[in-house]
């Protein structure tokens, strides 16, 4: 009767075209979108700032150096002259303004230090963006008449910097090509399990109490604990199935962005697409443990949606409750980026949640142990079993039942 | 085929029922008449073994309720007016549902569905989503459900509530046919003129007493009134109790 319970859960939940949408195609569409769409999308944006030319308002243009005129030109950049330029880039008329003091060429002349007012508007993105391709070429041009007044004194320009670090990477191919992956699969875990489950655990127990079916399901032959086992299944189903969707999504995205993109991204891109994860590598044992792990941490939230909105008494008042449970699943998800400091206490794989998360963190960087694993799916199980006695036992009172 | 002894539910502080016994034989249909909050739905919940009576003891068709809970419920079919249906599943979809929980096999449920359909004109029900079901196209599947198993023994529960006139008649004239020598029906209600049509032998409830058991002639012949309106009025105040709304 379980499977004949879930059944008509999962039937139901399928029918449900928002619940679909919310819980499948979302968790599937969403990563590949924000991974392709928007460095292709912020990447055009930069690509066209770069190139086109951009007018930028000054005073005392001639008073500027030919010299670092003509860099500036090359960064395509335009001069007009203007006065009040504070004003011109608060109004948005220009991105940036530029102020020459009349002393700068002489200063630069004498050997002085020379000062120049750049003026733009910090959060604003292309004003930021127009005020460093200033910046790039006033540098460069800093750097040489540093390098002549070095060459002249009959010294190298390494004087300025006597040391340099060689940087090697020590950590493991696994964990360098695990990118972000190695906390994000179990964030969207823990995550689109409560999301893609709670769609079901709540239909299937406020929502059946709200419909009024409840009552006849329960005058029926059928025993509390094939329910309850038979809803908690239908939940595990959905709140699995939104997780493999979010990864899915994921390691899609990631190998998009790597096999299309790539050139397209230009500098950098593949350093991109190693943060992304396009370039996770996995073995059929890290494959399993993870799929394990994923299946013992969705039981987990799945026994704890259905133990918890069994109690309300509208669909509603179900999630008032639940809202809550996102807070308990990401704070401890979003904290696995800092899993460096938490050491390797095995008293970590014993907390339900923030154990599987751990745990799986471990395994797609490649760091996993035998007692880790076993730790954490033996606490994940009794604390699933806890919770399913817990809503067992509730679905039994007249109090929870009945509660109007 | 129904037996109840000394019934009495306690909820925290609220005392729902007290002391009610009756009896209830085959080929019946008896009648539970009393105001909201009577102690009726209590009654037939703890019948139904869905809730534990805190005081005395009851058999249905010859289960006791809390040693044979589970034999007792696949001896009943429950219809209550606030029951409610599966909006996603067709109405056959939640027959076949409810079937399998009586150990029926899909063949039997066929079957089943067929008679139902004729006896309850089911029509575009069964193969129609729940969603946009009027109320009386509603309960005529909840009836469906209730009666899938063919139980011996039914209870209707303020069935006819917020049914329009053509469908409470409908589910009039179901109870009327359900009783045989081997069915029996408990009809609760708080409208007079269905227990005077339906019911067999009736008991008044009222705040959590059975004040008074009899056929519907024999409670107004009683009271010495015309009506059983009348003649509830007048055994409620007979019985000492106050009558308040």
């Amino acid at each position: 009767m379980v499977f004949h319970v879930a059944r008509k859960e999962i039937l139901s939940t399928l029918r449900d075209r928002r619940a679909m949408v919310s819980s499948l195609l979302i968790p599937l569409l969403i990563l590949p979108f924000m991974m392709l769409g928007l460095p292709l999308l912020l990447g055009g944006l930069f690509e066209r700032e770069q190139t086109s030319i951009t007018e930028i308002a000054t005073i005392g243009l001639s008073y500027l150096p030919a010299e670092l005129k003509t860099e500036l030109e090359t960064q395509n950049i335009s001069f007009v002259e203007a006065q009040d330029l504070e004003t011109l880039v608060k109004d948005g008329k220009y991105q940036v303004a530029l102020d020459i003091p009349k002393s700068f060429s002489t200063q630069l002349e004498a050997g002085e230090k020379a000062s120049l007012t750049l003026i733009s508007k910090a959060g604003n993105l292309r004003s930021e963006l127009n005020a460093s391709k200033i910046q790039d070429a006033v540098s460069k041009f800093s750097e040489g008449i540093v390098t002549k007044k070095l060459e002249s004194a009959g010294l190298s320009a390494d004087v300025l910097e006597p040391i340099t670090i060689n940087n090697l990477d020590a950590s493991s191919e696994a964990e360098r090509s695990s990118g972000q992956l190695a906390w994000l699969i179990p964030f969207f875990i823990a995550v689109w399990t409560l999301a893609g489950g709670q769609v079901t655990a709540l239909d299937a127990t406020a929502g059946e109490k709200e419909r009024g079916t409840l009552e006849a399901l329960l005058v029926s032959p059928v025993r509390r604990i094939e329910v309850v086992l038979g809803k908690f299944l239908a939940t595990l189903t959905f709140g699995l199935s939104a997780s493999v969707m979010a990864i899915l999504g994921y390691v899609l995205g990631g190998a998009l962005l790597r096999s299309l993109f790539l050139k397209r991204l230009g500098d950098g891109a593949e350093e991109i697409v190693q943060v992304l994860g396009g370039s996770l590598q996995t073995t059929p044992l890290s494959i399993l443990l993870l799929l394990m792990s994923a299946l013992l941490l969705a039981s987990l939230i799945s026994a704890l949606l259905i133990s918890i909105t069994m109690f309300a008494r509208t669909y509603k008042e179900a999630q008032s409750y639940v809202a809550p449970l996102s807070f308990v699943m990401i704070i401890p998800a979003v904290g696995l980026q800092f899993s460096d400091f938490f050491g390797t206490n095995i008293f970590v794989y014993l907390v339900p949640i923030l154990n599987a998360l751990v745990l799986m963190d471990d395994i797609v960087k490649g760091q996993v142990a035998f007692l880790p694993v076993i730790a954490t799916w033996a606490s994940l199980i009794a604390f699933s079993a806890l919770l399913l006695d817990f809503a067992f036992r509730s679905f039994k009172r007249e109090g929870v039942i009945f509660r109007t | 085929m129904i037996e109840v002894t000394n019934l009495g539910k306690t909820f925290s502080d609220v005392t729902a029922i007290s002391n009610l016994s009756f009896k209830v034989d085959a080929g019946e249909v008896y009648g539970l008449l009393g105001p909201n909050g009577a102690g009726k739905t209590t009654t037939l919940r703890i019948l139904a073994t869905l809730i534990e009576a805190t005081t005395g003891k009851a058999t249905v068709n010859g289960f006791d309720i809390k040693k044979d809970a589970e034999a007792v419920r696949k001896a009943i079919g429950v219809v209550n007016g606030g029951m409610g249906l599966y909006d996603r599943l067709t109405g056959k979809e939640v027959l076949y549902y409810f079937g399998k929980f009586y150990g029926m096999s899909k063949v039997a449920i066929d079957k089943r569905i067929k008679e139902l359909d004729e006896l309850l004109s089911l029509g575009e029900t069964l193969n129609r989503r729940t969603t946009g079901f009027s109320t009386g196209m509603k309960q005529k599947i909840v009836i469906a459900r209730a009666v899938l198993h063919d139980p011996p023994i039914i209870f209707f529960d303020e069935a006819t509530s917020g049914l329009d006139i053509m469908a409470r008649r409908a589910v009039m004239n179901f109870v009327k046919a359900y009783p045989s020598q081997n069915r029996a029906v408990i009809y609760s209600t708080h409208v007079m003129s269905e227990v005077e049509e339906l019911c067999n032998r009736v008991g008044i409830i009222y705040k959590g007493k059975l004040i008074a058991e009899n056929t519907v002639t024999e409670l107004i012949s009683q009271s010495g009134e015309r009506n059983l309106e009348n003649a509830f009025f007048k055994l409620v105040e007979r019985s000492g109790m106050e009558v308040s709304a």
